[in-house]
């Protein structure tokens, strides 16, 4: 009986470790999840959406190309040392691409992904200064950055024009971690130029659910305007706050993050006129939704809360077009390459010449879900413009056009902090090619 | 001079100027202190009656009202959810008793300790496993907890005092002296003190050490539940309420490890301190985010003098 058991055991074992050659045949595209934790509500959704795009992919078309894509997760639970033990390990499997999915990640494994040349991928999200392709050849932040996600805040603010902000005050309402620090050399910039003052709160990490102390500032300084850089727990905590020190939810606007039904739900009609620049909208009834759909969601291969409306919801479908901008840019770097079995570098290449146009778009499947854009070797942002949404009540509704940004702000911003990250972390390679 | 102003003078200006806002301020700190009074005295319980610091029990409010509300979307009436969520928390007690506790006794506190962290990343799975990690709606309504508000008009100004703070407040009051009955008049309380004071004497009159430690863990269970409700009734359910607990650790070092008395005092004088120094100090001389290290820092302060905390017992030893 010991030695049948020693034998399966074995056997199982064995299996094992087989099983990473059957999965060098794929394209291994991880992700650093956190479905565990304070910032799993907000993570979940995400996580989902991404890997049922994936899902959908290798079920309707076997994967890009013809080759499967292995997209397994590991969980960092929003921290910054797991982050970087899970880039070790799946680095050592052979990963494509990093998703560190957290700002402070994306900082502490970007000097090393130079080193290894493995492209960062942090949509939407990371170090704003990310656009400058000469200086960061490894990592993209597409479609657009949180530096430009603030200057179309305070241009909605102005209501078009940022120069009626003058004399006003917007209080930033952030977690306090890097990313919710990201985007205040901006607004300073901003804050001097149009003339508004910029009051920054910062909401610790035990804090989040319990900000009372952050809304009573609020009360006493009375600021024309409050933007949110929250994720997690904190934009649940700070709706309800809002709610309750009758903050007018008008003057109340937060980065995409915060256009997230579950939070809003909270304080359901209470929360009318909470509005939220979002870089996506969600269109359930697009072909690459109902295709997840069919071949993911109703197949149940899907982890999704059906029950509470996840797949139509912002953050589900934000997940999704995720995926959508990876798979294209491992499209596009098979089709350079001409084998569907590319490299890190040709993968780079794949990222530094994404074309999403509207026709692109609607060819994926996706159009309306998002704005058009495309990088190049000197951006690698993007730079795709936002809509405003509102919370209605019941859900969010497309309240503005698509947001222009300050580029002229935003791109000297770019390019001194590109320099300034490259002279402390010398020496730095730097691409002198990239001219566009 | 203007420092000297900032933190001598100005801070007292403000609350004489708007003491509305400065009553506020003192109620929003009582509410948060009283939570963490309730988280602390968790910890002091399972600490009294068996020497474990638990690790666990901030994931145990968690775990507690993620079970309430995933049981009212069964389909469960919330009033029927609650005593469920109770068997559910007893059953627990038992399990860790059973298969954590039992197995380890004799063994170093450190063992105990790591053991409670084991459960901590337990319960972290089989929560995210069943529930699911996205933010819920607490049942606060449902529940027959009032969800509108009271406006106070003091001094000419106001004071908003939400119903469900009210209401975790009275909640807490009335389960704190619940336990205070409980240990000091009840045959089963007696018999925790006294595995608190010598587990060696207690069990060598016959005091079950398993069925009191089921009492405790169960007794920590309620309080998790009734911490759960108060704080998910805030800003939802989800596992970020675990960091809460965090909050009770200053909280612990400041009243003692072993004192009823003392999580309740450490819980509010935390609570409204932290808050008062956030506000008139933090905020405009610091940036703000003061409430991170504050606690930490006055407990340090405490310990300097009584290293056993405020009401900790003075540990003797003959060498």
């Amino acid at each position: 009986m010991k030695t049948m058991l020693k034998a399966a055991l074995l056997a199982t074992i064995a299996a094992g470790l087989a099983a990473p050659a059957v999965a060098q045949d794929a394209l291994q595209l991880p992700n650093m999840s956190y479905r565990t934790g304070p910032f799993a509500a907000t993570g979940t959704p995400h996580m989902n959406g991404q890997l049922d795009y994936m899902t959908m992919l290798n079920e309707r078309d076997g994967g890009i190309n013809g080759v499967p894509v292995a997209f397994e997760e590991c969980e960092t639970g929003y921290n910054t040392e797991k982050g970087v033990e899970c880039y070790e390990k799946t680095k050592s499997e052979g990963a494509l691409v990093t998703q560190p999915w957290s700002t402070g990640i994306t900082l502490q494994v970007l000097p090393q992904t130079n080193v290894d040349e493995i492209t960062v991928y942090a949509p939407g999200y990371g170090f704003s200064a990310m656009q400058d392709g000469k200086v960061f050849q490894w990592a993209f932040n597409p479609p657009t950055s949180y530096w430009d996600g603030a200057s179309m805040i305070v241009n909605a603010l102005g209501d078009g024009n940022p120069d009626n902000l003058n004399g006003q005050k917007i209080a930033f309402l952030h977690l306090d971690h890097p990313y919710g620090k990201e985007p205040i050399p901006l607004l300073e910039q901003l804050a001097e130029k149009h003339g508004f003052t910029l009051l920054p709160i910062p909401v610790g990490l035990t804090e989040m659910q319990n900000q009372s102390a952050q809304w009573l500032q609020i009360r006493r300084e009375r600021p024309d305007f409050v933007v949110m850089w929250g994720w997690g727990a904190m934009n649940a905590g700070a709706v309800t706050e809002a709610a309750k020190t009758r903050y007018p939810m008008d003057q109340f606007v937060s980065v995409w993050w915060g256009a997230h039904e579950p939070d809003l739900r909270l304080i359901g009609e209470e929360g009318q006129g909470f509005r939220a620049l979002s870089w996506n909208f969600p269109r359930s009834d697009s072909q690459v939704m109902q295709d997840v759909k069919e071949y993911v969601v109703d197949a149940g291969k899907s982890q999704i809360d059906q029950d509470s409306g996840e797949f139509d919801s912002m953050a589900y479908q934000r997940g999704v077009l995720m995926s959508v901008i990876l798979a294209e840019a491992v499209r596009v770097a098979q089709e350079h390459a001409d084998t569907p079995d590319i490299s890190r570098e040709d993968l780079r290449w794949g990222f530094e010449n994404l074309n999403l146009d509207e026709a692109r778009l609607e060819e994926i499947g996706v159009e309306g879900m998002m704005a058009p854009f495309s990088t190049s070797c000197a951006n690698h942002t993007g730079n795709a413009s936002a809509w405003m949404v509102e919370w209605d009540g019941e859900k969010f509704v497309k309240v503005s056009d698509l947001l222009p940004a300050d580029r002229e702000t935003i791109d000297a911003l770019v390019e001194e902090q590109a320099a300034a990250y490259a002279e402390a972390n010398a020496p730095w390679p730097t691409n002198e090619e990239c001219d566009q | 001079m203007d420092i000297l102003n900032t933190i001598f003078v100005q801070p007292f200006a403000d609350m004489a100027a708007a003491p509305d806002f400065l009553l506020q301020v003192i109620w929003e700190g009582l509410v948060g202190g009283v939570l963490y009074a309730l988280i602390a005295l968790g910890f002091v319980l399972i600490y009294k009656s068996s020497r474990i610091f638990n690790f666990a029990q901030g994931i145990m409010v968690v775990f507690a009202a993620l079970t309430l509300v995933g049981l009212y979307e069964m389909g469960i009436p919330a009033l029927l959810a609650v005593p469920l969520t109770l068997a559910v928390m007893f059953a627990l007690a038992v399990v860790v008793e059973r298969v954590v506790l039992r197995p380890l006794v004799n063994q170093p506190d450190i063992i105990l300790f790591m053991a409670t962290i084991g459960i901590t990343l337990f319960l972290v799975g089989l929560g995210e496993t069943i529930f699911g990690g996205e933010n819920k709606v607490m049942i606060t309504a449902e529940l027959g907890i009032p969800t509108g508000s009271i406006m106070l008009e003091p001094f000419g100004g106001f004071v908003s005092i939400e119903e469900r703070d009210l209401t975790a407040v009275v909640g807490a009051g009335v389960l704190v002296a619940s336990l205070l009955v409980f240990l000091n008049r009840t045959k089963i309380g007696r018999a925790i003190r006294a595995l608190g004071d010598d587990h060696q004497a207690a069990l060598s009159i016959g005091i079950s050490l398993s069925t009191i430690w089921v009492i405790v863990w169960f007794i920590a269970g309620i309080i998790a539940l009734v911490t759960g409700i108060a704080w998910g009734a805030r800003a939802g359910v989800s596992f970020a309420l675990e960091v809460i607990a965090y909050k009770a650790l200053p909280v612990l070092m400041l009243g003692g490890l072993e004192s009823v008395t003392g999580a309740i005092v450490g819980g509010l004088a935390i609570g409204v301190l932290e808050k008062l120094f956030e506000v008139y100090w933090g905020q405009p001389l610091l940036g703000g985010n003061t409430e991170a290290w504050f606690a930490y820092v006055l407990a340090l302060i405490v310990l300097l003098f009584r290293p056993q905390g405020l009401f900790g017992e003075r540990i003797i030893e003959r060498v």
